[in-house]
């Protein structure tokens, strides 16, 4: 147990690490970006790749940059995890869309006015929650609006426990994420904002680099050295 | 920031309940799920192609225990990249529905009883001999389906046409996909997309051909969407009878008016060549000219026959054909303005621009479906856009193995696993396979699927084995092959999973298992094959439909030609059935690299999958260094003369609306199993019809009033929708035909395809009445 212990010093030093390797990458790929791939490779530059890897993580720091501090710290305390368990059906399914929609929409520009950057909508009186793919244009592929409660027949579907929150290894250690990354790889847009979920929003200093504290529910197996 | 924790979650408890008074519908509650216990870090993850349509998405599905709990897309499947639909993202709960088949059902007195499975297949096995014996082998039939797995239809087939010796084996694609086959058979002389679906991410130009992808392929949909909006110079055409979803995301929508797609794809092609963008390369080369019979009928009559004769001319010939169809003589026969035709030649003429078009049951389920298919190719052949990454004709399917299965396997009457029963080299190969004496196969097809249920209503056939599929909601002019079920002396087996109309007229119940309740491959629209291992127990006595066939076959003196065992059955027959396709031309990969992988395509040689076909660049079974179309004997794909003819049935005075039928983005085909799934029947929970504003007006009608429509078949009545998520051209109506209480089938037409035998549910004449 004792090498599982990070000291203080430890975390000062991967944190720095990790601000560097993210100051690198970004600016890099601000270079690389503004360049024209065909004379870049006649002239040996090398292409950084769509910033696919590492579980897509520039988007949390996209969103953080974009995202006044104001706006990350505010709160409303509207929604909370219960409700945002009543509209999906295992953990991390599609929720259903819990409001009438308006107006038809092709590529659905409708739903990104409220849920691409999140505010307050007058007509609902609440925050809207921020999606965390905005890439997604066919909203409605995934998201349906339902009109009635009845089941045609009933179902004896279940499925697991509701993740547990929390689940620091350390008192006061920071917790780890208990749920999947894919298409959720935006920690910022449903962890911080007034229309976050109160239970899970982000409770510290506004931070872009989420992943450098926060880690995937550790493996149950112990290490243990393959001989 | 200067609330505590606890503050924070008490505030917003009362917050919450407060605005979510203000903020749900009225009525509409949710709860979240039923939980099991089990913890979230107990799942396991395992892939398996999505129940549903011909897309083909990779799914992992969780696992917990042995329920499963939970699905994610494959991020490692090509065909989806990790995204699915609302119906994949909930598919899992398909399974769960509380009436699931787990027993065995026989008729006893006119009433259903619940027996040992044993003794039903026994009794099935009983059925069939003596049905055979009495009224010989062409009186029994078996009757599946595009979501057949592909050990499914390999073990029907061969028990079928090997060793019964009938060909009597149908299959539910023959209704959706079959224009498709014989366009491409006709056209290239080899079935399924030379293409695949990295075409969309090099197309500039998508053509959607009566298509409403954003509802039917919403993965492929949102793909092209994605492509749009990253690469800018990405345009989506829509080019429809009715204004949908699509028709919204597109940039333009044209509509045409029903059955005159053939007039605007001959003016398309009228235009390409008046104004020379015709690419002279590929044409001198690579294509030849063909015209075929023309006044081909319309099938609506008991033993129609057709055969078409194909005579060989010049390109002058086509020319002089093509003089019918200016863009001024076509606008006045489709409705489609003469800008609009040239506006699409110059699409697909404009030789800086790659050019995809989508088609699905539009194109096919049309009295002139091969023919739309070749003019569709005709366009492409003229501008030598095809088989290259972004050109491409691309023919979707609407079932998970419509490909994989019925097209690949054969399970239609005059097919073999490869090529047809009237070849006697193809018989003979059969045979050597199958370990039958190859006269046992029946050199003649009989028939096709409407005739077969023609032939079921005429006492023709008087045992009908039906898996996977629910022909009393989908087959057209429903009441007749309903009661021709229901009659006296008529034996009617069904395996399914839950009821339906089917089970409802069934002598025996065979329960099913379902999906990923056995191990499986399916095969999807881009010629990919997707194994799925057993991941979950069968639910009470429900049988694999492999294994069902299996124990009726061996119940039947056929031990020797199904050996398997039970353990390793579906890897045996793999290994048997890929023994059909070996060679350049669609060899199949080998049952472990399709273990390992989130699918293969197919041509399979060498190690390697073949994305484009008949493209010496990327398929090893072409010759030379371009082009080679070598599904035809000279090399060359045809370019076929296919004049303009009108539908089966339009409208008159008396029935003076055209009634198109469809389906919706939550439902899959007949609800079956979509409508067991509480989010999606809460999202969609009934059938409706889709009323144009201004005939409303006319008809009196509001949102929500019930309408009568009848035609000279029958009648039903429903709820009318005006500006709802479709929208018909005045003068149509739109019914989707998922719900088993609105069978919209009791009002279309049996009229087919003279050449693929398909029936068109797009087009027939309907009267609209205020209830």
């Amino acid at each position: 147990m004792e090498n599982n212990r990070p000291t203080i010093g430890k975390l000062i030093i991967v944190f720095a690490v990790c601000c560097l390797v993210i100051v690198v990458a970004i600016s890099g790929l601000t270079i690389f970006s503004e360049t024209d791939s065909g004379a870049a490779q006649q002239s040996g530059v090398l292409i950084a790749a769509t910033p696919e890897f590492d579980h897509k993580g520039s988007l949390a720091m996209d969103r953080y940059n974009r995202t006044p501090d104001a706006y990350i710290t505010g709160s409303s305390s509207e929604r909370t995890l219960n409700e945002y368990y009543s509209r999906r059906q295992y953990p991390g399914s599609p929720p259903f869309i819990p409001h009438p929609v308006m107006g038809k929409f092709g590529v659905d520009e409708g739903c990104a006015t409220c849920h691409a950057s999140g505010g307050f909508v007058a007509k609902w009186n609440r925050h809207a929650p921020v999606t965390p793919h905005p890439e997604m244009l066919m909203c409605q592929q995934c998201h349906v609006s339902p009109t009635t409660d009845k089941n045609f027949v009933e179902t004896q579907w279940e499925s697991v426990l509701k993740p547990r929150l929390g689940q620091s290894q350390l008192p006061g250690s920071p917790p780890p994420f208990p749920h999947a990354l894919q298409l959720r790889e935006d920690c910022v847009a449903c962890h911080a904002g007034p229309g976050a979920v109160t239970e899970i929003k982000m409770r510290h200093e506004p931070r872009g680099v989420c992943r450098q504290c926060h880690m995937p529910v550790p493996n149950v197996e112990p290490f243990s050295r393959d001989l | 920031m200067d609330l505590t924790r606890r503050d924070f979650i008490k505030t917003a408890a009362i917050n919450s309940a407060l605005a979510a008074a203000t903020v749900l519908f009225p009525g509409v509650t949710f709860a979240a799920w039923k939980e099991s216990g089990a913890s979230f870090g107990s799942i396991q993850w395992k892939k398996t192609p999505c129940r549903f349509c011909g897309t083909g998405c990779g799914l992992l599905v969780g696992v917990s225990g042995d329920r499963a709990v939970a699905v994610k897309g494959d991020p490692n499947c090509s065909v989806n990249k990790g995204l699915c639909c609302v119906k994949g993202y909930h598919s899992v709960q398909a399974l769960y529905g509380k009436d699931r088949l787990t027993k065995a059902k026989v008729k006893k007195n006119g009433k259903m009883v619940e027996v040992p499975i044993s003794e039903a297949l026994d009794l099935i096995a009983q059925k069939m001999k003596e049905t055979i014996k009495k009224h010989g082998k062409d009186s029994v039939s078996i009757y599946g389906s595009g979501q057949w797995t592909i050990p499914d239809g390999y073990v029907a087939s061969k028990l079928f046409k090997g060793c019964i010796g009938t060909n009597n084996v149908e299959a539910n694609a023959r209704l959706c996909m079959a224009s498709a086959v014989v366009g491409f058979m006709t056209t290239f002389g080899l079935d399924e997309p030379m293409g695949c679906y990295e075409d969309i991410d090099h197309a500039d130009v998508f053509i959607t051909w009566g298509n409403n992808m954003a509802e039917m392929h919403p993965v492929l949909f949102s793909r092209m969407v994605a492509n749009r909006k990253r690469r800018k110079n990405v345009q989506i055409i829509d080019f429809a009878t009715r204004s949908t979803r699509s028709s919204l995301a597109s940039d333009k929508s044209i509509l045409f008016k029903p059955q005159t797609d053939l007039a605007v794809a001959n003016a398309i092609c009228y235009e390409i060549i008046r104004n020379n963008w015709v690419n002279w390369d590929f044409v001198k080369n690579h294509v030849s000219f063909h015209k075929g019979k023309t006044n081909i009928g319309y099938g609506t009559e008991d033993h129609f026959k057709f055969k078409d004769k194909l005579e060989k001319v010049d390109w002058n010939a086509y020319k002089e054909f093509l003089k019918d169809y200016t863009p001024e003589k076509v606008e006045k026969i489709s409705g489609v303005s003469a800008a609009d035709i040239k506006y699409l030649a110059s699409l697909y003429g404009d030789p800086t621009k790659k050019v995809t078009s989508f088609w699905c049951m539009g194109m096919n389920q049309h009295t002139r479906g091969t023919w739309i298919n070749n003019l569709v190719y005709n366009i492409h052949l003229l501008v030598g856009k095809i088989s290259s990454p972004g050109n491409s004709p691309f023919s979707l399917t609407g079932q998970p193995s419509a490909c994989g299965t019925v097209r690949e396997v054969g399970t239609l009457t005059h097919k073999l696993p490869k090529g047809v029963v009237a070849n006697k080299a193809h018989r003979e190969l059969a045979a050597k396979i199958w370990d039958v004496p190859v006269s046992n196969i029946d050199p003649k097809p009989t028939y096709h699927t409407v005739e077969m249920f023609r032939a079921l209503d005429r006492g023709d056939i008087r045992f009908m084995w039906i898996q996977v599929t629910n022909p009393m909601v989908t087959m057209p002019k429903l009441k007749r092959y309903r009661d021709g079920m229901k009659k006296d002396d008529r034996f009617i087996v069904v395996s399914d999973v839950y009821p339906t109309p089917t089970t409802d007229v069934a002598d025996v119940i065979l329960p099913a298992a379902m999906w990923i309740e056995r191990e499986g491959f399916f095969g999807n629209s881009e010629r990919r094959t997707q194994h799925w291992e057993q991941i979950l127990p069968p639910q009470g006595d429900a049988m694999c439909d492999t294994w069902q066939i299996i124990e009726v076959a061996r119940r039947m003196g056929y031990e020797k030609q199904f050996p398997w065992s039970r353990e390793t059955y579906i890897e045996d027959i793999w290994n048997e059935y890929t023994r059909f396709h070996e060679g350049a031309k669609h060899g199949m990969a080998p049952y472990k690299i399709l273990k390992q992988r989130s699918g293969v395509q197919w041509p399979f040689v060498d190690g390697k999958e073949t994305k484009w076909r008949f493209n010496a660049k990327y398929d090893p079974a072409a010759k030379g260094k371009g082009f080679d179309f070598y599904g035809k004997p000279d090399h060359r794909a045809r370019i076929l003369l296919r004049p303009y003819e009108p539908a089966a049935e339009s409208p008159d005075s008396e029935y003076n609306f055209w009634l198109n039928t469809g389906r919706v983005l939550e439902h899959w085909h007949t609800g079956s199993m979509t409508r067991r799934v509480p989010i999606l029947n809460s999202a969609m929970p009934s059938a409706f019809v889709e009323i144009h504003p201004d005939d409303a007006a006319a008809l009196g009608v509001v949102n929500g009033n019930q309408v009568k429509i009848s035609s000279r078949r029958g009648s039903i009545v429903m709820d009318a929708v005006i500006n709802g998520r479709g929208n018909p051209p005045r003068g149509m109506v739109f019914v989707p035909f998922f719900d088993e209480k609105y069978l919209i089938n009791e009002v279309t037409l049996d009229a087919f395809c003279p050449m693929s035998k398909q029936p068109d549910y797009k087009k027939c004449a309907v009267k609209v009445e205020r209830v």
